[in-house]
């Protein structure tokens, strides 16, 4: 029941907690891809502009300026800082024949003498008319990428070249790396470093992935790189040259705050979970115990009410025969009288068996009485009457009582013991009653005692009271028991063999009277009664 | 004035005897066996009758029946209800109905007496009122 408990709050608590972690994380990720995406798209924008920016400043001056002008001395130079004005991206300017040679030079390099004819950049450019190189070496020995644009001239064209500042194109592309990690470079068509990555290479190194996996346009993948592991990566192709933007990014440390929120949310969880779980056991055990102790008090209510029920049967019966009895009795008696009311002087003269007679008649009487008081008992026992005020001899009361025991005591050789005061005043109680106590003692005390034991029973007189001791050398009562004893229903007696009402209603009826019934451990073993009755006298 | 008593009774032994010994006390007494022949006597000796001795378990008209036609017909008369069957509805419905007393068998006569010349008592009170 506890296990089902705590499943029942604790799951959907988790269920909840991680439906929650995985809303964070995918939002989280999709935040992740559009900020790269975007960052991509702008950033290969910002370059295409740039180099079309630098294009077309030259193809205005190539197509603007004569090539005498260009060519004269100190002019070149005098463009080279024009250019660089605003922006120091221009590292040296060129004017190079159709045969490759240059016919003006502008720049730190010691370049003038160098024939390009055979060159990539350069047959490109005689070929397109425009041409923006992939970063080489060159004659310089260190790496750049060019810009060149061809002015149809006659007699022949020529070329209008220009060393593009990689630095500023480098400062350029890492604008777009972020955080501590990120990662943001060129690679050309076959997968060179156009521009030096931050980790894993420098550049013209090959890169370690092959430009083919970046689909056409602007795209976010994750990716597995040899060197830096898992990674988020945005691809941008450029239009304007074959050139890849890489965005990398480890996409672990944008997910710092994701791993804080999980721990927070498992420090709530598991707060939750011990609270719940806590409340949950408490609870069910609280209900468990309740339940248990209900059921208890049923099966005890249960078996109350059949001890009762038995008891009514058992009362009805005892009624119904005292019934058949009594009438009978009531014959007899009224015949054995009238026997006797007959036997006068003249009929006891007349046969020497008269006397007998009598005395027959007599004991007949004495009989009736006898069963008499037993119907009665078993007919007035459950009845509550008002006490009646007779003239009770207490002594007379307790010797009665002891006779309804005597063969009952004598067959299991129980000595029945009497110390009565015979100076014992009369008192006016209930004789009936009375008599209804002392039996229910002394038959207690009966199954108290032990075989062979023994039951005392004293009368003695105090200035207030009459005291009435019923004393067994049974086992005594227990003492978690003592309180209950009087309580109706109250036995320890095996199911069916007392009643436990015996004491409840002598108790009842004590102060009905206006004594008391109250009991003591004995000196030795067992337990001694006291009826205590007011002295009351005629 | 001697006490006339009227004793009800279907137990034949019972009546007998008792008739005969409360006669032998000196008071004026009359045994019948059934409800129907009480009520019968009581029309035919009308003022002959001070207290009348009851059974309630009785075939035919039962004593409690018995007792309020009684009441409705000698509505002066002193009834003592005796009964081997003790029960306090018996008790309680036997004083509704007014009767003086309730005796359970079997009684000492000396005992019935005492209740006998006690309802007489309190029937002449009654009278004198």
């Amino acid at each position: 029941m506890t296990l089902t408990g705590l499943a029942a709050t604790l799951i959907p608590l988790y269920v909840i907690g991680a439906a929650i972690y995985l809303y964070f994380a995918s939002t989280l990720e999709q935040n992740q891809r559009a900020q790269l995406y975007n960052l991509a798209l702008n950033r290969s924008n910002a370059m295409q502009l740039f180099l079309a920016e630098r294009t077309s400043m030259l193809e205005v001056l190539a197509h603007t300026a004569s090539l005498e002008g260009l060519t004269s001395p100190g002019e070149l130079k005098k463009v080279l800082t024009i250019l660089n004005e605003h922006q120091h991206s221009f590292i040296d300017l060129g004017i190079i024949d159709a045969r490759g040679d240059h016919l003006a030079y502008e720049g730190p390099y010691p370049l003038e003498d160098h024939n390009y004819g055979g060159e990539p950049w350069f047959d490109e450019t005689m070929q397109r008319g425009v041409h923006i190189s992939d970063v080489f070496l060159g004659f310089r020995g260190v790496p750049h990428f060019v810009i060149a644009v061809r002015r149809e001239d006659q007699p022949q064209p020529w070329i209008l070249r220009a060393t593009i500042d990689s630095e500023v194109f480098t400062r350029l592309v890492r604008s777009g790396q972020i955080g501590l990690t990120g990662n943001a470079y060129i690679v050309n068509r076959s997968g060179q470093f156009q521009t030096p990555p931050r980790f894993g290479g420098n550049i013209l190194d090959q890169a370690s992935f092959s430009p083919t996996i970046a689909p056409p346009g602007v795209s976010v993948v994750f990716r597995e790189d040899r060197d830096a592991g898992s990674l988020m990566t945005a691809f941008a192709w450029m239009t304007s040259k074959d050139w890849l933007l890489v965005i990398d990014r480890d996409p672990s440390e944008p997910a710092a705050p994701l791993r804080n929120t999980l721990r927070i949310e498992l420090i709530v969880l598991m707060i939750s979970s011990f609270l719940v779980g806590g409340a949950v056991v408490f609870h069910t055990r609280q209900l468990v115990a309740r339940l248990a102790s209900e059921d208890r008090n049923r099966v005890a209510t249960e078996a109350q009410l059949a001890h009762s029920a038995r008891l009514v049967s058992v009362g009805r019966m005892a009624a119904g025969v005292a019934h058949e009895i009594n009438n009978p009795l009531a014959a007899i008696g009224e015949l054995a009288g009238l026997m006797e009311d007959l036997m006068d002087d003249t009929y006891l003269a007349s046969s020497p068996h008269a006397e007998l007679f009598q005395e027959n008649v007599r004991k007949i009487q004495l009989h009736v009485d006898r069963t008499r008081d037993i119907t009665h008992r078993l007919l007035g026992f459950a009845r509550r009457m008002e006490p009646r005020q007779d003239s009770v001899n207490v002594n007379d009361v307790a010797i009665e009582a002891l006779s309804f025991i005597d063969s009952e005591a004598a067959f299991r050789g129980v000595e029945l013991v009497q110390r009565l005061d015979p100076d014992l005043p009369l008192i006016k109680s209930d004789r009936a009653q009375l008599q209804q106590v002392i039996l229910n003692l002394v038959n207690n005390a009966l199954d108290a005692a032990s075989e062979e034991g023994r039951i005392i029973v004293s009368t003695r007189s105090e200035p207030d009271v009459l005291i009435v001791t019923v004393e067994d050398n049974g086992s005594g009562i227990p003492p978690e028991l003592q309180s209950q004893i009087f309580d109706p229903f109250f036995t320890t007696k095996a199911p069916g063999e007392g009643s436990g009402l015996g004491l409840s209603i002598s108790h009842n009826i004590m102060k009905g009277l206006g004594g008391t019934l109250t009991f003591d451990n004995a000196p030795d073993s067992g337990t001694v009664f006291d009826v205590r009755l007011p002295r009351t006298q005629e | 004035m001697a006490i006339r008593l009227l004793v009800v009774d279907d137990e034949e032994d019972f009546l007998r005897s008792i008739v005969m010994r409360i006669k032998l006390r000196g008071i004026e007494v009359h045994g019948v066996t059934s409800g129907t022949a009480a009520l019968e006597y009581l029309k035919a000796n009308p003022d002959m009758v001070d207290v009348v001795l009851l059974d309630i378990k009785m075939p035919g008209m039962d004593g409690l029946e018995t007792l309020r036609r009684i009441k409705t017909c000698c509505p002066s008369l002193e009834t003592i209800v005796v009964t081997g069957h003790a029960s306090q509805e018996f008790s309680c419905l036997g004083h509704e109905l007014g009767a003086f007393d309730y005796l359970i068998k079997p009684i000492r006569l000396d005992a019935i007496l005492e209740r006998i010349q006690a309802a007489y008592r309190a029937r002449q009170t009654t009278s004198a009122e």
